[in-house]
Formats: structure tokens, sequence, C-alpha cells
């Protein structure tokens, strides 16, 4: 007798799953969450620093998504255009998105939204971004920031219900790709509960894919699958549970089975010899551009000793990044840097042109270092390098850049992994009060105008470059010719390594390792470079994950 | 008695008081607030207000006065670090389970260490006394991130035999009478404590029992054992008492490093992380708790020397010169 | 201090012994005394290596504590034979680096615990043999003191005082004298009403000379054993503070910190926590022996032994 197909489940929004799909009730995806960190709220547009590892911003759909290759699709928003002055975004909304209280969501509550996070009693810690984007930053946002406008004035309305209005302070292209931050919270729970409405299942509305269960802080987080979800990502899951655990046990939890996902960021070298001498670990670990996070040097330039430029290209030649990447870092973590862009980021150097300007040549080196008054290292200051209190590896990565520059220039050069408050609150000091340091830095959207544009002088770096300034902006401006444009950014980012602004060591390899049962094409599948994994910012990730059966 | 009692309880206010102020001052001394932003600084208006918001920007008197006045009535603010409860409901909640996990480390330190100190002390100078010693020294080198690393290697991933997270979740037997993921929490805590009490065991009973009275009592002819019992376990108790009073608190405050490697969601974290999240409600109500529970414990510890020994007199006047 | 010609209340049964052979001082007897305690040499043996590790580390170390060679990362021991105890994770030698461990864990260790000693022990005797106002001021600075927020106050000394051994020991000390200033106390509140200091009172003897000769020596064991334990808690703490930017900075070299370090990587380099753990464990055990000869050997009721 021919037993009939088992009926393929659906989810409960009416999806049915794949074939290799387990049963429904199986459709659980275990993440740890960490019990060290500060983590305050389901949503970025609240505390966007202190979002829950886990279960974070599943309760409502920003305005547009990336793919893999990072180009904006509709999330939200169904479509976008921009009209002839250049400032004037339109966001159509898609249509039937429902709040999981009955109510519909609306233009409104992105307008509510975008005021909050604008509002200086807020206080949004990336309040800095729009300012930051200059020209892409929506109008009147710093002022308003600043106490000066009412949050009504931001450049931001609804025109209708699914209508939404952007005006930007100039033009400005890629800015539907900052609208990746566009996120949304209820107007009236906000009203009714205020912005941490989310942390209580009984006052939490989800316009997402999931719902919350359940929450208990520090114990674990419990989201399940929207029934009344009709956006762009629903869940193929039913589940998501998150257990809160010490990074430094991810992997032995990953390994005992009780979760299903660990992030580079927790495992050790050790775990990676692991993964390496076990197929189905090496063949799990799925390696991905991440943010195109770069780890470097920074300086204070307008003080000496680093206000003489043979000083820093002293320190940028005595660094050796191929050695340090292959024995301290690991190759499977990193690649050797010699600029800020990442080889895969647009405008990035990939012919390694820029080599040529910071590189390991310790006779260059000490030549620089000479030519700056400190033969041998004769009479150079004893310095303190600081680190942004950084996990044991990573230190050690910093640590050995810093013997790299002692040990060539014979210089006195010591480390310092400091309290993570302490190192921002000298760093954001101005004048500055840090000296030398080495932290990391990622993009926020994928564009050089974002990673080149930190290194602008009125940003956080004490380095500034006439030169650097204006081909960015520039750059940035440049509208209907975008080769010219990139080409733009590379002399920029040309600039910025021959003058040293920082002495870049090494760009991460980020990556996630998955139990094999847990499968999805948003990182099961290559993009257009071959590479696969989750990539940074795929948010439709969480409406395409599912578990498959086991053997 | 009571009277003592009663001097000692309204000294600890004026403790508490004092501790207060200091934690307070400190907290606010130390560079970086709680809401410094981790990439670029929050837009001075943004940064004026939200600590106007929270009552930071006024002076840091005015804002000590107005936290004990809202201490006294029990109301100690809002965490930042989890702004839906209430200080008090989040240690309510954590400290609950942290004092389960003290309490069942300090029987078994407590039960091992002074039966471990016991044996060695009364075959002083023999291979087995310098074998408590020894194993004593290693419990207290090793530092207890360390140990729980190794128990959780060992026990939860090579040999599968323990969980490695969580407590009272896993694995419970008789209806939750006894979990087996309460193991290697106590264990991996209670080695550095059992240290301890062996060691002051011993060294203290070693003491007296060279003790010239008891070299008297033994020449009277009392029987050993009596002799043992009765003198020696008595005097040895003071220094015992005060070295193992002082484990006492620290154990039912918790560990960081137990807690967050075993998954335990106690209160033992918050006194490091308040700290370094600049947490100040948690902050000031941890110090208090802490200074609470010292007090409490030096009171008693004073009180315990008391019966211990009935010629000690507490609060009395030293005679002869001074 | 009597010589051994003098009988000893109480001492009864060994009239023999009362008979000089010569005549020897409290402290040649005590040397004596301490030299024929086996343990007692170890531990004085074991203090000795280290110490002199500590000071000759230039000499004695194979390799510069901070030289890092990136193509010899966290070898194990003979894995490459210019490194018997291999390296760490940024490529330097390990013996060395334990070598020069040696000098800031001892330097540090020893200085917080001889402040401990120097403010706690006066602090803790007058308070228990005082007793009284005294008693009860001291007691409250206790209460208060131990409540105190370290780590608060280590942050801002450090950030007021920069980094550095002197910084670290400062920030340790501060709470450091507490428990032996306790446990004296404690001692000192029943050892005064001992028959013969109650006797030595009553005969007028000063209270400076009750306290340092009469009762003092009595308190001496619990006092080393708390230095004995101390040494490693400083050590430790030492780490702790390291581990949030507050210790000593890289690349100095100090046991805690390696032991603190090795967490991450202790599946595999196992040598990264074997050999400072042993470190700290031997340099502890040697303090404890040595602590309990010199009681030993100083203990005025054991001069028949």
């Amino acid at each position: 007798m021919v037993r009939p197909a088992p009926a393929r489940e659906k989810t409960v929004n009416g999806l049915v799953l794949p074939d290799d799909a387990a049963p429904y009730s199986e459709q659980v995806l275990r993440l740890p969450c960490d019990n060290t960190r500060n983590e305050t709220t389901f949503d970025s547009a609240v505390t966007i620093y202190q979002v829950f590892g886990c279960g974070g911003n599943l309760f409502g759909d920003t305005l547009v998504d990336l793919d893999k290759d990072f180009t904006p699709r509709p999330a939200a928003a169904a479509s976008w255009s921009v009209a002839d002055d250049g400032v004037t975004w339109t966001f159509r909304l898609r249509e039937g998105m429902m709040w999981s209280d009955g109510t519909p969501v609306t233009a409104h509550d992105y307008v509510a939204t975008f005021r909050l996070e604008a509002t200086p009693e807020h206080g949004w810690d990336f309040s800095w971004f729009y300012t930051a984007l200059g020209d892409g930053g929506i109008a009147n946002w710093t002022r308003v920031v600043a106490g000066e406008l009412p949050p009504e004035e931001l450049g931001v309305r609804a025109i209708d219900e699914l209508t939404l209005e952007i005006v930007t302070e100039g033009f400005f292209p890629p800015f539907p790709g900052a609208m990746k931050f566009g996120y949304v919270l209820q107007k009236r729970a906000l009203e009714q509960h205020g912005p941490f409405y989310n942390n209580d299942p009984a006052t939490s509305v989800s316009s997402g894919p999931y719902i919350l269960d359940e929450f208990d802080p520090g114990n674990r987080i419990i989201l399940v699958a929207n029934p009344d979800y009709t956006g762009y990502r629903p869940a193929r899951l039913a589940r998501i549970e998150g257990i809160y655990m010490s990074p430094a046990t991810y992997f032995i939890a990953f390994q005992t089975g009780e979760i299903d996902l660990v992030s580079d960021g927790a495992l050790t070298p050790t775990d990676f010899i692991s993964i390496d001498r076990d197929p189905v670990l090496r063949d799990n670990y799925l390696r991905h551009y991440g943010d195109f996070r770069t780890d470097y040097i920074l300086f204070d330039t307008f003080n000496p000793p680093f206000d003489d430029l043979d000083v820093r290209k002293a320190f940028a030649f005595s660094v050796d990044r191929e050695a340090i990447v292959r024995g301290v870092y690991g190759e499977i973590k990193a690649m050797p840097a010699h600029s800020m862009l990442m080889p895969g980021f647009p405008a990035a150097d990939t012919e390694g042109t820029l080599a040529g300007f910071q590189h390991f040549d310790c006779g260059l080196a000490r030549q620089h270092l000479a030519a700056a008054g400190f033969p041998g290292g004769d009479g150079f200051p004893g310095l303190e390098m600081w680190l942004r209190g950084e996990a044991p590896a990573l230190a050690a990565v910093y640590q050995a850049t810093a013997a790299s520059i002692a040990q060539c220039l014979k210089i006195d050069l010591q480390v310092s992994n400091k309290d993570g408050k302490v190192f921002m609150d000298a760093l954001n000091a101005r004048p500055t009060r840090l000296q030398l340091g080495a932290v990391s830095y990622g993009m926020d959207f994928l564009d050089p105008a974002n990673l080149l544009g930190a290194w602008v002088s009125t940003g956080r770096h004490s380095w500034k470059n006439e030169a650097f300034d204006q081909a960015v902006v520039g750059a940035s401006r440049l509208l209907g010719n975008p080769d010219r444009r990139l080409q733009m950014f590379r002399d920029a980012e040309r600039i910025l390594v021959d003058d040293v602004g920082g002495v870049f060591i090494a760009h991460r390899w980020q990556g996630d390792l998955f139990k094999p049962h847990v499968l999805g094409d948003s990182f099961r599948q290559p993009d257009s470079n071959g590479v696969y994994g989750r990539h940074w910012g795929n948010d439709w990730f969480w409406g395409d994950v599912y578990i498959g059966k086991r053997e | 008695m009571a009277d003592y009692i009663i001097r000692r309880l309204i000294s600890l206010v004026f403790v508490l008081l004092a501790v207060s102020a200091i934690v307070f001052a400190m907290m606010h001394a130390v560079p970086g607030g709680p809401f410094d932003t981790q990439q670029g600084h929050l837009p001075p208006a943004a940064r004026e207000n939200i600590l106007r918001k929270y009552g930071l920007d006024k002076p840091v008197w005015q804002q000590y006065l107005n936290y004990m006045s809202h201490a006294l009535r029990f109301d100690f603010g809002i965490p930042y670090q989890q702004p839906q409860t209430t200080v008090a409901a989040l240690i309510a909640k954590t400290w609950s389970v942290t004092l389960q996990v003290g309490v069942m480390t300090i029987i078994v330190a407590f039960g091992l260490g002074i039966t471990a100190g016991k044996f060695a002390a009364y075959h002083q100078n023999s291979w087995i006394d310098n074998l408590v010693t020894f194993t004593a020294t290693l419990g207290v080198t090793v530092p207890n991130f360390v140990v729980a690393m190794w128990f959780i290697l060992f026990f939860g991933v090579a040999r599968q035999w323990l969980p490695v997270g969580g407590w009272g979740v896993s694995h419970c037997l008789f209806g939750s009478w006894f979990c087996t993921d309460w193991i290697l929490p106590v264990a991996a805590y209670a080695l550095a404590p059992m240290a301890v009490v062996a060691r002051y065991t011993r060294s203290s009973i070693v003491d007296v029992i060279r003790e010239d009275y008891v070299r008297t009592a033994r020449a009277k002819g009392l029987a050993e054992s009596l002799v043992m019992k009765r003198h020696v376990l008595r005097n040895a108790q003071i220094p015992m008492v005060t070295a193992l009073g002082t484990e006492i608190p620290n154990l039912i405050t918790g560990s960081i490093f137990i807690e967050t490697t075993f998954r335990i969601n106690g209160l033992g974290k918050f006194f490091v992380t308040s700290t370094l999240h600049r947490d100040y409600p948690m902050i000031m109500a941890t110090f208090l708790l802490v200074a609470l529970l010292w007090g409490v414990t030096y009171m008693l510890t004073d009180i315990a020397y008391t019966m211990i020994d009935p010629r000690v007199r507490l609060g009395a006047r030293g005679e002869g010169h001074g | 201090m009597a010589s051994s010609s003098t009988a000893r209340f109480g001492d009864t049964g060994r009239a023999l012994d009362v008979i000089p052979t010569e005549h020897r001082s409290f402290w040649q007897d005590a040397r004596r005394r301490f030299l024929r305690n086996r343990l007692a040499v170890f531990g004085l043996a074991i203090v000795s290596c280290i110490a002199l590790l500590a000071i000759f580390a230039e000499f004695l170390a194979p390799f510069p504590y901070d030289f890092a060679r990136f193509d010899r990362v966290l070898l194990l021991p003979f894995e490459n034979t210019d490194h018997p105890l291999g390296t760490d994770e940024v490529g330097r030698d390990y013996l060395s680096r334990l070598i020069f461990g040696a000098r800031t864990s001892l330097m540090v260790s020893l200085v917080v615990q001889g402040i401990a000693v120097l403010i706690g022990v006066p602090v803790g005797a007058l308070a228990g043999y005082l007793g009284g106002a005294f008693d009860f001021v001291v007691s409250r600075i206790i209460d208060v003191m131990t409540a105190f927020p370290s780590l608060l106050f280590a942050i801002l000394i450090i950030s007021i005082l920069g980094g550095g051994l002197q910084t670290i020991i400062v920030a340790l000390s501060i709470t450091g004298w507490i428990l032996i200033a306790r446990l004296t106390r404690a001692q000192f509140l029943t050892l005064r009403e001992q028959e013969y200091a109650v006797a030595a009172r009553a005969l007028g003897v000063p209270v400076r000379r009750i306290i340092f000769r009469h009762l003092l020596p009595n308190a001496l064991t619990t006092i080393l054993v708390a230095v004995s334990f101390g040494i490693p808690a400083t050590i430790f703490a030492e780490a702790g503070l390291s581990f949030i930017g507050l210790g000593i900075n890289d690349p100095m070299a100090s046991w805690g910190k390696m032991v603190g370090v090795s967490n991450a990587y202790v599946r595999v380099y196992w040598h990264l926590a074997l050999f400072p753990t042993l470190a700290i464990a031997l340099t502890m055990l040697g303090f404890a022996f040595l602590g309990d000869g010199l009681r030993d050997a100083l203990d005025p009721k054991q001069q028949s032994q």
C-alpha cells in the first residue's frame, strides 16, 4: 500500500514549510543571550547599543531591509521614490500591516518613532547618526536634537495612513539604505506606557514576525510567531528561545546541544581549533563580511608626539600585520588591513595599491622615527595604548600590535585595557584625552560616505585634513556619476592612509556557527561574491530560518 | 546583652549613613556616566535632558539628600539596567537565588572544612596534616572562575555527567528537592572557603593544644578526649568564628564568576556590573545591603565571642595605664 | 625574654631540661628550633628561591618578558626547545614571563600584606585590649570600610593617579587591613582575660609591654595564617583589576593576570593555566610553612622541644 506523503505543515501565518523541514512543533531556535552586557530594551529606537542580543527588533519591521549584496529592498515600505528636488523622499508602506492588538500599522507610527528618536529628553544613543550623515540626515534633525526646534519640526511627516514623507538636508542618493534604521514603535503604546512598553508581555505590541511570550530578565526570553503578521518576512519558526549565559560558555552550550547558534565574537582561538578539527563544525561555520569592521590604531594628532607625520608613519610601517593575523588573530577571523575599507566594500582597495603607505617595513619605520628626531627610539616618550574593554582574544591582537611597534622602533609602549566608559569618556572629551588607542569600526550602511565619513574632522577622530574632508563631502554629494563618486572616495582613502589618520591593522571576518539542522537560504546560499553566511542587516533572515528534519 | 544589641543596632544606622555618603560621592566622582554612549557622544542637548530626566543634573549633595529621603521610605529607585522593574524587586528576585547557592555552599564548605581542619590538627605534623594543608593551599590558590571552567569542561563536556548551567531547572529529582545542576556551582564555589575554614580550624586547634592550661589539665589526669572537648575547642573557636564569620556574608552575596559561568540569575553579578555600567540606584542599594549584612555579622560574631569565652567583655573599659 | 635556665610555670614534667648546658639567648634558641623544623626550612627555601627569581629576573629569564614572536604563538611546553614552558597568546616565552611575574606578584602581595599587618595589627590589638570607646570607634570604622566600594575606588584613583604598580598597591591596601585587624582584635578580646594578662595588669606592667611581649606572640598564629591566605588573595585581586583595565599594563607580567587570561584558552593550552597556578600555590605554601615555622620557633611555650 502506498502511503500518502505526509501533509506539509503550515505555520501560524499559513505558510507551507519546506520539504526538508521538521514538524512545526519542532520549529524552535535556541539562542544565547549575554548575561554580562547592559541590555535594556527590545527596540533599537529606544537605545541601539543596549538592545537585547536575542529577540531584539522583532516586534516591528524597518522601512527598508538589505539583501545579501547590501542593496536596499522593500520591508515595511513597499516602494519609495524621490522628488525632483532631490531631497523629498516618499515611502509607501505595505498594505495590511497590523499590530498584534488588532490596530493597523500606519505612517503615524513611523513618524512618532522618528520624533521620539529626535526628542532630546529621550536621549537616543544613535542620534549622532543622522547628524553625521550630513546631507543624508533628516531635515532639522540636528536642531531638534539640540532642543532648538520641537520634534514636530522634524523633516518627517505622514501624508496619509500609508505614505511617509522624509526630507533630507541635501542630495543624498544612498538615503534609502539609511532607512534600514527606520524603526517603528506603536504611537498609542508609546503614549500609554512609554518607550519600554515591550519589556512586559502584558503591554507589548508587535507588528513584527514574533510576539513576546515570556520575559524573565537574566534567565530567558521566549518569542512565538505572530499569527497576525502580514508583513514581508513571516516566520517559519514557531518559537525563539533565548537563554542567558556567559559568552565564555556559548560554545560549550552549543556542544551540549542547548543552543543552535554561536557568533564569532564569542568563539575563542581554542574553539576555532575544535571547529577546524571537526568536518561538520567546519562546514557549518559560515563566514561573512559582517559590518566590514576594521581594527586600527588612532592618535591625538593635535599634540606631540603624534602631531609629527614621521612618527605616525613610523608606527604605520612597524606593524607586522601578516604575521599578527596569521599567528595571533587567526586567518579565519581576519585579514591584514592597509586601509579603512575592507575588500568587498564599495570603493575598497582591492588591488592593494594603498599597501605602499602602510605595510611592514621595519627599516623604513626606523628611518621615519629618526627623521622625527628619535633615532633608535632614543628620547621617545613612553606611551600607553588604550583599549576599550576588549575580550582576551582581541586584547591579544592589540598587544601583539603594540609589541610589533615597540620591538621594531625600540620604544616603550604599554597597553591598558580600560573600562569601556572610561575609554569613551577620554575619547569624546573635547579636547580629547586619548593620546593613543586601538579600536574597531564597522559600517552603519553600505557606502563609503559612512566608513570614510567617520574620519572627517568633525567626527570622533582627532585628525584633520582639509583635502580629505573636501573629497569625502564632495563625493557624498555627487549625483548621477557613480563611477566618479567611487573614484573620489578612493582618492579620499588614499589621503587618509598616506597622512596616517590611523594605523590600520586588520579587517575582520565575522561568522556564525550553526547547528546542521538550522536551515535557510538567507545564510545557506551565497551572495554574488560567493560569500555565505547571515549577512549584516539581513533582517529577513528571521522569516527565512527554519529547523530541518534531524537524521 | 539586650542593651548591647540595641546600642549596636543604633550604631549600625550611623554606619549605613556613612557608607551611603561615601559610595554616593565616589560614584559621582568616577569618570564615565550611565548614559554615555558607545560611539559618538550624545549631543549636548540630549545629554542635558536625559540627565535632567534622571535627576542627575542637580548638585551631588542635593541628589544625595533626595536619594536618602526616598531610601528611608524604602524606595530605592529604578535600576538603569532594567527599567521595567524596581531596585527592591530586582534584589528580592535575584537574591533569593543567590541565598540558595550561598547557604548550600556554606554547609558544604564549613562541614567539610571543619572536619578536615580538626583531623589535621589532631594529627599535627603527620602526613595527614601536610596533605590537608597542601590541598587547602590549592583550593585557595586557584580562583573560582578557573575552577568553574575546569569543572564544566570536565564534568559537563568531556564526560557529560552533569549539566553545565542553570539553577533548579534541569535534572531535578524528587520534584525539585534536589537538582543536579546544583552540584557543580556549589562545588566550585565551596572550594576556596573550604580551604580557608580548614586552615583556620587547624591552626586554631593546634594553637590551643599547646596552651599551658591544657598541659595542666592533662597533668591533673583529665581524660584526653575531655581535655580536647572542653578546653581546646572552646578556645580555638574565637579566631575561627572571626575568620569564618567573614566567609558567611561573602558567600550569601554571591560571586559574579560562579553566577555568570553557571547561568545562575543571582545578585552576585550586580555588585560588579552595576559599577561598570554606572547604574547608580543599584550601586547604592547593593552597597547598603553589604554594609547591613556585614554590620549584623560583626555584631553576631562579637556576641558569639562572649558566648564562647564568658570572660570576654565587650564594650568594657581597659584597665591599667592606657 | 627568659633564658632557658628559668623554670616555666606548669612545666612540672621537665625538670631535667631546666639545667642549662650553656648560656643561650632566646634568639639563638629560636633559630635552632626553626632550623630543626624541616617544613619550616623548606618554606624558607621556597620563599628565598622565589625572591631570588624576582630580584634577578633579568639574569635568570631566557628572554625578555615582552619579547614577542608571532610565529611562536601558543606553543605547548617543549614544542620548541627554546621554550620549555611554551609561549603565550602573543608569542612571548612563558618561562620568562613566569620569572618576571614573580617580581610583580611578590611585590604587590608583600607590600599590601605588609601594610595590612602594619595597620591592622596595632589597630586590632589596641581595640581588643583597650575596649571601650576606642574599640567602639575602631569597630565602626571597620564596619564602614568593609562596605567600601573598592572597585569604584580603584577606577577613581587610577583615573586620577594613572596606572602603575603604586596605584594598584594603594587600591588594594585601602581595604586589605580589615581582616587582620578583626582577627587581632578578636584574639586580644580573649587574651586580655587570661590569668597572666590579668596578673600583669594588676602588677602595673605597662600596656605596651603587655601587648607586645605577652599577648601578641599568642595571636601570632592567626595573623600568620591570615597573611599566608592574603598573599594569593592579593595576587588575584590584582588580576581582577587588570581585567577591567585597572591593573598593571601589558606587557608586564603578573601571575594572577596570567591565570585569568588562561581561562579563554584552557581547553587546549593547559600550560597557560597550570604554571602560574603552581607558582602561586608554591608561593603560598612556602609562606604558610615559613609562617608556621616562625610561629613555632618564636613560641615561648615551645622552648623545651
